[in-house]
């Protein structure tokens, strides 16, 4: 999914290639892109579900605006992880519903 | 208390052009932003603006946005990232957020430029991932360089729709089709018909019934309707894509300036709810100004001069610009400001059913309705030279057929053939004795790409068609072929004579084909062999 030599940007100035783990399982994105964007990059696009109607949610407004694609990074909830600068080492997992941060911790999600 | 001159919450085109114009008369100015970079949407424009030179016409958006940053670290303007302004009270003071921390200032004068966010439209499906704002595609591939989809559907025709369209094309996505409720293409003809050209279908007069998919999107199924926008039973048509992309306006953000207790109205002709405000940007709160989308929903160019005019304001409010310098400062952003109001996108005109362009030519009826303009109305534009000029040599090619506020062309053909009125949004026209050179730069200045040079009598019973050519891979000459007509049919076969490339054309090669002399009007688009088809 990653855009190669186009035609009015050239190649994109990306940062140094970088492990994160998505749920438990390895994988590679861009040290400094939005953590979604490595997401979509591995072909991740749901982000969350809700905590109703249990229903998937991902990127929608990709500036940080419209909250539908927080995750829990880190072991943090409720991270919008389309403004959220991915770093070597990151944990990242799908969110069900709204959560705090003892909620998050309590059903283990610092993995 | 921290106390500033100036506080602006916003690093987009307007805030920057608030803060540079303050700075400049020699007002001490904080801007203030949430994101991690400065310059809001800027950055993620990668087409060539419209307007004349002072609009920075024919500039992609995001080398306007970086000559402002620099211009503002020039001028000493302080930038401060990832800082949330979250309200303001009486006697102008600011509640700021950085980095879980709070913090009060207070500022002599504020310019709020929040800009706008993304309209959307509820439907079945509307909240599965894969649907996402047209402006989240844009960001993905312009500044992020990801694709946010395979094959995507484009719901809404507005210039947001048609630009956001190109780019993902360009991103190297199949763009399966452009839809919307109006009977009409809402954005300009010349951002449809770029890619009308590349085979993408305009379905006017749909909508979007649902989007399907078990926890993503697998497809979507969209619907005529009719003059009462009731859908049309048995008209769904059910197209596999993995992505829409929602292009269904913007709404000005105007909830800090509610805050602050600017009073509010609401004003469809500028996006939705609005501050009031006077003709300098000065809201009913005195020491507060808006400028940008926040104050109605416009481009970037005009977000410029707002900003510059709320910046000027505010120096004078202070002291630091002399009444005549400032009254003389305005005058030129306002003659500036009105210039790209003009025309028939132009203040007022929205919703309304132009029949004829400002010369009095019948608009052409299928650009409104399929995206591009018929070869059977081409003619009668005065771009379009007659066939004994064509037949003579190399001549400029304009379809240029809507009254858009835009000149470059003009400034473009060193020898002068191009010609535009009085007023920046006459069509232009050709000069009676044309000494085309081939140079190809009115062909890269157009931002429209709606200009091509021809030679219908290249040799023996072929013609030299020269095209705008943004995509990738870039043909190289000797390519061979198909030469498409204005709707991505394919006509015939083409050979690349050359493909020219340079500095001053900014990206958008020139690419000279040769086609067939019956296809001369006809071929306006190359797809090298191999490409994939596209569906009718």
């Amino acid at each position: 999914m990653r855009i190669k030599n186009h035609p009015i940007l050239g190649e994109f100035d990306k940062g140094r290639t970088v492990a994160f783990s998505y749920n438990g399982a390895p994988m590679t994105g861009c040290e400094g892109e939005p953590i979604a964007a490595a997401l979509r990059a591995n072909d991740v696009i749901i982000h969350r579900y809700t905590s109703k109607e249990h229903k998937p949610r991902g990127i929608f407004c990709a500036i940080g605006r419209c909250t539908d694609c927080v995750m829990i990074v880190n072991g943090k909830p409720n991270v919008r992880t389309c403004v959220t600068p991915l770093e070597e080492g990151m944990t990242v997992e799908t969110q069900y519903g709204l959560l705090t941060q003892e909620e998050a911790e309590a059903k283990g999600a610092v993995l | 208390m921290r106390r500033v001159e100036l506080a602006v919450v916003g690093a987009g085109p307007a805030g920057l052009s608030a803060a540079i114009e303050a700075a400049r008369h020699g007002v001490e100015v904080v801007v203030f932003d949430e994101n991690q970079r400065p310059g809001g949407q800027l950055f993620k424009q990668i087409h060539k603006f419209f307007g004349s030179k002072e609009h920075r016409a024919r500039e992609r958006g995001f080398r306007i946005g970086e000559d402002l940053l620099k211009e503002a670290r020039e001028l000493n303007v302080t930038v401060e990232l990832e800082t949330v302004v979250s309200g303001i009270y009486d006697g102008l003071e600011l509640v700021v957020t950085k980095n879980d921390r709070v913090e009060h200032l207070r500022a002599n004068a504020v310019v709020i430029a929040t800009g706008a966010s993304e309209n959307m439209i509820p439907f079945p499906g509307w909240t599965l991932p894969g649907v996402i704002g047209a402006g989240a595609a844009q960001t993905m591939c312009n500044l992020h360089g990801v694709k946010p989809g395979k094959n995507i559907l484009m719901v809404g025709s507005g210039n947001v729709g048609v630009v956001v369209g190109l780019q993902l094309i360009q991103a190297g996505c199949s763009l399966e089709a452009v839809i919307d409720a109006s009977p009409r293409v809402g954005g300009y003809g010349v951002h449809a018909a770029k890619i009308a050209r590349t085979g993408v279908p305009f379905h006017l007069r749909h909508t979007i019934k649902e989007v399907y998919g078990k926890d993503r999107v697998e497809g979507a199924v969209i619907v005529e309707v009719d003059e009462k926008w009731q859908p049309v039973p048995g008209s769904e048509k059910d197209l596999k894509v993995d992505t829409v992309c929602m292009a269904v306006g913007l709404s000005p953000m105007y909830q800090l300036s509610k805050i602050a207790g600017c009073e509010t109205v609401e004003d469809p002709s500028r996006g939705g709810v609005v501050p009031i405000c006077d003709e300098y940007g000065a809201t009913t709160v005195p020491g507060i100004y808006v400028a940008g989308d926040v104050s109605g929903i416009e481009e970037a160019s005009s977000a410029m001069i707002g900003g510059k005019i709320a910046g000027a304001s505010a120096a004078l409010k202070q002291g630091y610009l002399a009444q005549d310098v400032f009254e003389e400062r305005y005058a030129a952003f306002r003659k500036s400001l009105e210039q790209l109001r003009q025309g028939q996108f132009g203040h007022g005109m929205k919703g309304k059913k132009i029949t004829h362009t400002q010369e009095g030519i019948e608009v052409s009826e299928s650009l409104l309705c399929r995206g591009f303009v018929d070869e059977s109305e081409i003619l009668r534009f005065p771009g379009i030279p007659s066939e004994e000029i064509r037949m003579r040599g190399l001549t400029p090619v304009i379809e240029c057929t809507q009254n858009i506020p835009c000149d470059p062309c003009r400034e473009a053909c060193v020898k002068g053939c191009i010609r535009i009125g009085e007023s920046i949004t006459d069509l232009p026209s050709l000069s009676k004795e044309v000494q085309c050179t081939g140079c190809g730069m009115c062909v890269a200045a157009c931002p429209g790409q709606a200009i091509f040079l021809l030679n219908q009598n290249y040799s023996d019973g072929e013609a030299l068609v020269v095209l705008p050519y943004e995509f990738q891979p870039l043909p190289e000459a000797g390519d061979e072929g198909t030469a498409c007509d204005r709707s991505g049919n394919p006509v015939g076969k083409a050979k690349v004579l050359k493909v020219q490339k340079a500095k001053t054309m900014d990206g958008t090669a020139v690419l000279s084909m040769i086609v067939p002399r019956e296809l001369a009007m006809t071929a306006r688009f190359f797809r090298p062999s191999g490409s994939e088809e596209r569906r009718a």
